[in-house]
């Protein structure tokens, strides 16, 4: 690591050139871009346009719909990580015994993964369409409810976090598979001769052993719930009912390129990247300082 | 290494000059026509395109009418925006405003041409006009109607030639037919917020002030006031019993009434040979539901017309016009509505279609368009509403009722909460404009 290309001064330089100019490029200016524009008002061809100051920051802070964005984004997120992950995790273990089949099932939970957020986005809008979707059916003859997730708030949020979860699963499953084959089997040995049940070693030697995966796999789902869900989004309920899937990023999206309002969205996009951005240095954080690692 | 660059210069030079030379003059169309509609646009463009050796129609679909108005204007910004591009009617005052088209009544003016602006339906015609001169080319205009399943009627002992005129009746039938057990839910709307609009025109309401945008920048609009929370009380009252079901937005609910799955539709007409293509049963149509003893007024157009963006070349306007002109055909025109449902846009195809039968032949053809041509437009109300950000405010329109029919706000709460997002929206559109 020391030794760092003696004799060549430039060649360092011009190797990460590359991918600093595209970080340039494509972020770094069109954020400063965004920056400028959250001054302004513009009109929505953009051939008028005048200084505002700060009024698409207080319109922002003193909009209803913001903070309820906010609190469904992260409502949204915990329902995808925390449901999503402890079901990954369960599949995995399931599928890592030993039995008869096991490479079948550990394919089958996996492909789930090979369709995008959009394709899953179909099936399931039509898995719960509500005047025609057998989900929508079969759940109304179990439990007698008759759900309609394209004007119930909360049954909307539920049934895109299900569809995240299930789209996200094969790639948490193979993680965790991963993750599992890695545990040491001594250790877990160890443990049964001390007289350890199965499910007190999975909790103490087990899950400490996988916290690397699931720290990784708790970042990962954080970015696809904050982020990559939009194609869902876009396909299922296009931010409804009434504004309760409008997550921080499809908000953004609705209010620039729907309602037009690039300047507020601007400034939206500004508020988003720091929120964005101390979420993940705080789950780097904790990550590196409490996970578990082998060396 | 110098003679060798300058050769290769050369080259290249002489080889896009030839290509200029023979080049045809290329039009890029964007469009939001999906489904049945698409293959029927694709067939009259390319019967352009062999017509016309030396011009080049190149017709793209961008999406819903939402992506396709907001996909122009970020193309636009990007200076990448196409020769024409096809706005709904929502989209108007916002094209009209935007500095980035030319009027196409000013096109004939433009190439030394006269044209008879009379020859194209009056209701569109009025539309698209701005103090009496045409500013985009009409090409689908539609209106909303009632479509129904008689085979249900009937089923349900209902009179399968009687549909339902007013609400009360929707509800009534609507009793019968849950009751009988024919359907869980029985009418949805497509176009949910469209059909407010719809509501408020057909009787007579003014929708936004400025009479509805049409005389100057609407500055709020005019809900809720008592008519408006009387329509959205009895829509969320139906939804309560069942009757009314929220099957999603556009042409979502298309399937649930092919299906059988409900009974009754309000739809665009365009969604007609869709509908009577997929449905296993008799279908009726008749005019939209109405409040008795409420005033009358008009259904107002929706739809789409062709907006052409400035700065286009001399050669590239004729080419345009060519294809406008194409379009405006009698017998171009009449495949248009045979094949989509979509009103015959000029005098000509009218008389023609009537002439041999068609609408003896097909007489749900007819159905949204008497309804237009029998209303009033001499109101500001019965012509329909222009606003800048109309996009935004139909989005919170259907934010009102998803929030009403849910039983999450009241009908008057959600229709407020609505208007005082409308209300900011066309302060932003204004001050933006700097007016």
């Amino acid at each position: 690591m020391e030794a760092r290309f003696p004799g060549y001064r430039v060649l360092p330089y011009l190797l990460v050139f590359p991918s600093v100019a595209v970080i340039i490029v494509f972020l770094v200016v069109p954020f400063i871009q965004a920056a400028i524009q959250s001054f302004f008002q513009t009109s929505p061809f953009g051939t008028t346009s005048s200084f505002v100051g700060v009024r698409q920051y207080k319109l922002l802070f003193s909009d209803p719909s913001y903070a309820r964005s906010l609190l469904t984004s992260w409502y949204f997120a915990l329902i995808v990580i925390i449901g999503g992950l402890s079901l990954s995790l369960f599949i995995a273990v399931l599928v890592t015994r030993r039995v008869r089949g096991t490479a079948f099932y550990q394919i089958a939970f996996i492909w789930t993964y090979a369709l995008s957020p959009a394709v899953a986005g179909v099936i399931w809008a039509l898995l719960f369409d509500p005047a025609v979707g057998i989900g929508t059916y079969v759940f109304s003859k179990l439990t007698g409810i008759a759900i309609n997730y394209t004007i119930q708030g909360t049954t909307a949020i539920l049934v895109l976090a299900a569809a995240a979860i299930w789209n996200m699963l094969g790639y948490n499953v193979c993680f965790y598979i991963a993750g599992l084959q890695n545990v040491p089997r001594e250790l877990e040995e160890a443990a049964r001769v001390d007289g350890a049940g199965p499910w007190r070693t999975f909790w103490v030697i087990t899950f400490p052993m996988l916290s690397p995966t699931t720290a990784f796999l708790v970042f990962v789902n954080t970015i696809y719930a904050f982020f990559q869900v939009f194609g869902l989004i876009d396909i299922m309920t296009k931010g409804g009912p009434g504004g309760a899937t409008e997550i921080l990023v499809y908000k953004l999206y609705r209010d620039a390129f729907i309602r037009v309002r690039y300047n507020y969205a601007s400034a939206q996009s500004v508020v988003l990247f720091l929120i964005v951005a101390a979420t993940a240095i705080f789950q780097l954080w904790v990550s590196t300082r409490r996970a578990v690692y082998l060396r | 290494m110098k003679r060798a660059l300058t050769f290769l210069l050369l080259i290249l030079v002489g080889f896009s000059w030839a290509y200029l030379g023979y080049a045809k003059t290329r039009i890029e169309f964007w469009h939001a026509m999906s489904g049945s509609r698409l293959k029927v646009l694709e067939k009259i463009v390319n019967d352009f395109n062999s017509l016309h050796p030396d011009i080049e129609v190149v017709p793209v679909f961008t999406g819903t009418y939402e992506e396709t108005l907001t996909k122009f204007i970020a193309a636009y910004r990007a200076g990448t925006a196409p020769h024409i591009v096809q706005v709904y009617e929502v989209g108007t005052q916002t094209m009209i405003d935007s500095g980035a088209i030319i009027p196409v009544y000013q096109i004939p003016e433009v190439l030394g041409e006269t044209w008879d602006w009379g020859q194209y339906i009056l209701p569109i015609l009025l539309y698209y006009s701005v103090d009496g001169n045409l500013w985009s080319f009409p090409f689908n205009s539609s209106t909303s109607m009632l479509y129904y399943n008689k085979d249900h009627f009937r089923a349900a002992g209902l009179d399968p030639n009687k549909p339902p005129t007013t609400w009360d009746e929707v509800e009534e039938y609507g009793k019968k037919l849950i009751e009988a057990g024919i359907v869980k839910n029985v009418i949805a709307f497509g176009w949910p917020d469209w059909q407010f609009e719809q509501q408020l025109a057909l009787h007579n309401h003014l929708y936004a002030d400025n009479d509805n945008g049409r005389t100057g920048l609407a500055t709020r609009v005019m809900w809720p006031d008592e008519f408006s929370i009387k329509v959205f009380e009895t829509w969320t009252r139906l939804a309560q019993e069942g009757i009314l079901i929220y099957a999603g937005v556009e042409y979502d609910p298309n399937a649930a009434f092919t299906s059988g799955a409900i009974s009754m539709l309000l739809q665009s007409t365009s969604s007609l040979d869709g509908i009577l293509k997929t449905a296993k049963f008799e279908v009726g149509t008749s005019f939209l539901p109405r409040f008795a003893g409420e005033p009358i007024g008009n259904s107002v157009i929706g739809g789409a017309s062709l907006w052409v963006r400035k700065g286009l070349s001399y050669d590239e306007l004729r080419a345009v016009w060519e294809f406008f002109k194409y379009l405006g055909n009698t017998d171009v025109t009449i495949y248009w509505h045979k094949n989509t449902g979509y009103f015959p846009a000029t005098n000509a195809a009218v008389k023609q279609l009537m002439d041999e039968g068609w609408f003896a032949k097909s007489p749900n053809h007819l159905t949204a368009f008497l309804q237009i041509l029998i209303g009033r437009r001499d109101t500001a109300a019965s012509l329909g509403v222009r606003l800048g950000p109309f996009v935004a405010i139909r989005d919170y329109i259907r934010s009102a009722m998803e929030k009403a029919f849910s039983g999450a706000l009241s009908p008057a709460e959600a229709l407020a909460e609505a208007a005082a997002k409308a209300n900011a929206a066309l302060e932003e559109y204004r001050l933006a404009l700097g007016k």
